[in-house]
């Protein structure tokens, strides 16, 4: 009976064993081929999905024997940040190429020793590729842990089917001529703006506060004291735009309510990046051919700039295996050439900071490449400048402030004590 | 006698290998994090780069910190709503389900069945019915001519509109309770019944006395639930607006969000804290025997 017992839990020890002993087998045994995991969210009904799997099997199939690059679809980003994080933290790569958005908080990642650096393996020629101010944005104390891929302009979208129902054919030019044009779509029972202080970040209200606050700041505004007058002022309009000229739940609503009430016909004007021209449901609007995108009518005395951020940034796992990090740089070599960039764009309308010849042909797409190109200059948008905590206390504190809980001076008061300094 | 020991040796060498693979698990799983939270509390780390020792600087600035003080204060409400509200109410209906009044199967099943549906489904739900143009508002409207209120992006009815949409979901609590009170012997009500008792006078003096320890595991569970919420208000609000209904657990999260992690550590530490002081201020108010051995009776 004991020996029964005994041999059982041998068994039962050896079950228990075998599969991590089996793993790591599988794991060490000698591959003919460098296998690359790629964590990518550009993946399921991503704009970019299709082109970037293509570009992948074209660079497979080119290197079959040699490189293998397998994808690890992240479909759902919220949880794919949190990956990378909690990866990081226990002190792993969350796989081989994975992408981040650049900001002061993830800029932490910087110090991981888990990150290759680019610099130290980036040539003249491959250098040249990227647009230079990106790749500045992108270096922190002479490191380039992360390659600047995506990028965005955050600009404005009208739906000038809308506007016409008011008489209105032109955008106004002016902050006042904006807030008539309004008060005539409110009289004619379109409510103007899509607003929220919803999620963290309360996306769509913080493109429009970004706005105002860099024309009236001009575009090193993010280095001032968030009790700066420019701050103040920002805060007031974003508050005027919630309370007079938004939807009724714009308290409290997510970015996915503020674009449903675009995307509904139920508001006329809203804010997003690039990616979001790309939706199905946004061409089938009957009001897709009828939106145009431009900037805000000056604030202040900045003019003719456009919010932009690095949208999303590729990392790669440092490597002591100089074959594997060899790999690595090959393969990001191909995803970042002209070539390969102006076909994820081509089907994204995604903008990217690598420079191509590609010109968007269509209309939506054309419209974000010919304001970008006609900005004078760009400035980050709050979450890019100032990180994720301080946005957080904005989307926040923009609740409070819509329903004068606190004053425009209160709510800069308390934003700016998130700011590290 | 030497064989004997040998026997006894063996037995305890069996337990040993047998208990041997989920204690290793157990350590790695939950003691090791619990120590490493603990420890981690008592640091700077922003999850990259090394610790550096801060002594007791994130309590400080944890208490200081409104937004958690704020989290406190609303795990407390939760906590209280759960134990003193959707508790009763789970009793209430176990007593009447364990009368077998017609249907009490069916009931028993509609009362339960939120329970097996996903939260995050049921969060969508309550966002959509709480909507300024949602039912909620269409009906109230309706009835009493209400004007329409934006329940969620109001910080003076978005705390108890998140509360309200978990309290009414009390088939988990009822389940157990009415398993409790299925198993008081009729011969009781029958006796009290003899004696001339009312159906109000038998629940008050017989099933209520005998749920005691049903009673307090369950508000224990619910206390404890209320403590470290997180899932329904982090899908209907963020904790929004203006950290109107925030916890404890969202704001541990918002911090590793932000690459807080020993900040996010003290919070943890202050969850665990907070639990344990629910369990014990309960044990002290409905005195030491042990509910779970009353249930296990």
């Amino acid at each position: 009976m004991l020996k029964k017992s005994r041999l059982l839990a041998a068994l039962l020890m050896l079950c228990l064993v075998f599969p991590l002993v089996a793993q790591g087998q599988v794991e060490s045994a000698p591959a003919k081929e460098i296998e690359l995991r790629w964590a990518s969210i550009w993946v399921g009904n991503d704009s970019k999905a299709p082109a970037v799997e293509a570009l992948v099997a074209e660079y497979n199939a080119k290197n079959a024997g040699k490189i293998k690059v397998v994808i690890e679809p992240q479909p759902d980003y919220n949880a794919y940040e949190q990956k990378v994080r909690t990866s990081l933290a226990a002190g792993q790569a969350p796989a081989d190429i994975f992408t981040i958005k650049f900001n002061p908080t993830t800029a932490t990642f910087y110090q991981s020793n888990l990150l290759m650096d680019f610099a130290k393996v980036m040539d003249a020629s491959w250098k040249q590729t990227f647009d230079a101010g990106s790749l500045e944005q992108s270096t922190v104390d002479g490191m380039l842990k992360s390659l600047p891929m995506e990028t965005a302009i955050l600009p404005i979208w009208y739906n000038m089917d809308a506007f016409k129902k008011t008489g209105i054919t032109e955008l106004p030019t002016t902050l006042d001529g904006m807030f008539a044009a309004f008060d005539k779509l409110k009289a004619a029972g379109i409510t103007p703006t899509s607003q929220m202080t919803g999620d963290t970040n309360a996306w769509t209200s913080m493109i429009w506060f970004s706005h105002f606050a860099v024309s009236l700041g001009g575009t090193n505004v993010w280095e001032k004291s968030f009790t700066d007058p420019a701050f103040v002022e920002a805060a007031k309009l974003t508050k005027r735009m919630i309370t007079e000229y938004s939807t009724s739940d714009a308290v409290g609503l997510g970015a996915g309510g503020s674009g449903g009430h675009f995307l509904a016909g139920r508001t006329a004007v809203f804010s997003n990046g690039p990616w979001y021209a790309g939706r199905a449901d946004l061409a089938a609007t009957p009001f897709f051919n009828s939106i145009k995108i431009a900037g805000l009518p000056a604030a202040g005395s900045t003019k003719d700039f456009m919010i932009s951020r690095l949208q999303a940034n590729i990392c790669a796992a440092s490597s002591k295996d100089k074959a594997r990090e060899a790999a690595i740089v090959d393969f990001l070599k191909f995803l970042t050439s002209a070539p390969s960039i102006s076909k994820i764009a081509e089907t994204s309308g995604a903008m990217f900071a690598i420079k191509t010849d590609y010109r968007p042909t269509k209309a939506l797409q054309k419209q974000f490449y010919d304001v970008a190109v006609a900005a004078k200059t760009t400035a980050f948008d709050l979450e890019a400048a100032l990180g994720a905590e301080v946005t957080l206390e904005f989307a926040q504190q923009l609740g409070a402030l819509a329903l004068g809980r606190i004053s425009a001076e209160e709510f800069c008061a308390l934003v700016d004590r998130k700011i590290e300094r | 006698m030497q064989a004997v020991g040998t026997h006894r040796s063996r037995v305890w060498t069996a337990r040993v290998l047998f208990l041997l693979p989920v204690s290793v698990l157990f350590f790695f799983f939950f003691i090791y994090p619990f120590l490493f939270t603990i420890y981690t509390s008592f640091t700077s780390w922003r999850g990259i780069g090394s610790m550096k020792f801060n002594g007791l600087a994130n309590y400080t600035k944890l208490l200081g910190d409104p937004t958690f003080r704020k989290a406190l204060g609303n795990n407390v409400v939760w906590a209280l709503s759960q134990g003193f509200i959707q508790v009763p109410l789970a009793c209430l209906i176990a007593m009447i389900l364990v009368r077998k009044p017609r249907f009490w199967r069916s009931l028993r099943t509609i009362y339960y069945l939120p329970n097996v549906i996903s939260t995050v489904a049921l969060a969508m739900v309550w966002v959509a019915i709480y909507n300024v143009e949602g039912p909620l508002n269409a009906i109230l409207g309706a009835l009493f001519g209400a004007e329409k209120r934006n329940w969620l992006g109001n910080p003076d009815t978005a705390l108890f509109a998140v509360i309200f949409q978990t309290v009414i979901y009390i088939g988990y609590f009822m389940i157990i309770l009415l398993a409790s009170a299925m198993n008081i012997p009729r011969s009781l009500y029958e006796a009290a019944e003899i004696d001339g008792a009312s159906t109000f006078q038998q629940e008050l003096s017989i099933t209520l006395p005998m749920l005691r320890g049903s009673l307090i595991t369950t508000m224990t569970l619910a206390m404890a639930y209320g403590m470290r919420h997180f899932e329904s208000t982090f899908l209907m609000t963020g904790g929004g607006p203006a950290y109107a209904t925030t916890t404890m657990g969202i704001d541990l999260y918002l911090k590793m969000d932000a690459l807080r992690y020993s900040e996010a550590s003290t919070a943890g530490v202050f969850l665990i804290i907070m639990g344990t002081v629910v369990i014990t201020v309960l044990r002290k108010i409905f005195g030491s025997s042990d509910p779970m051995s009353e249930m296990a009776q």
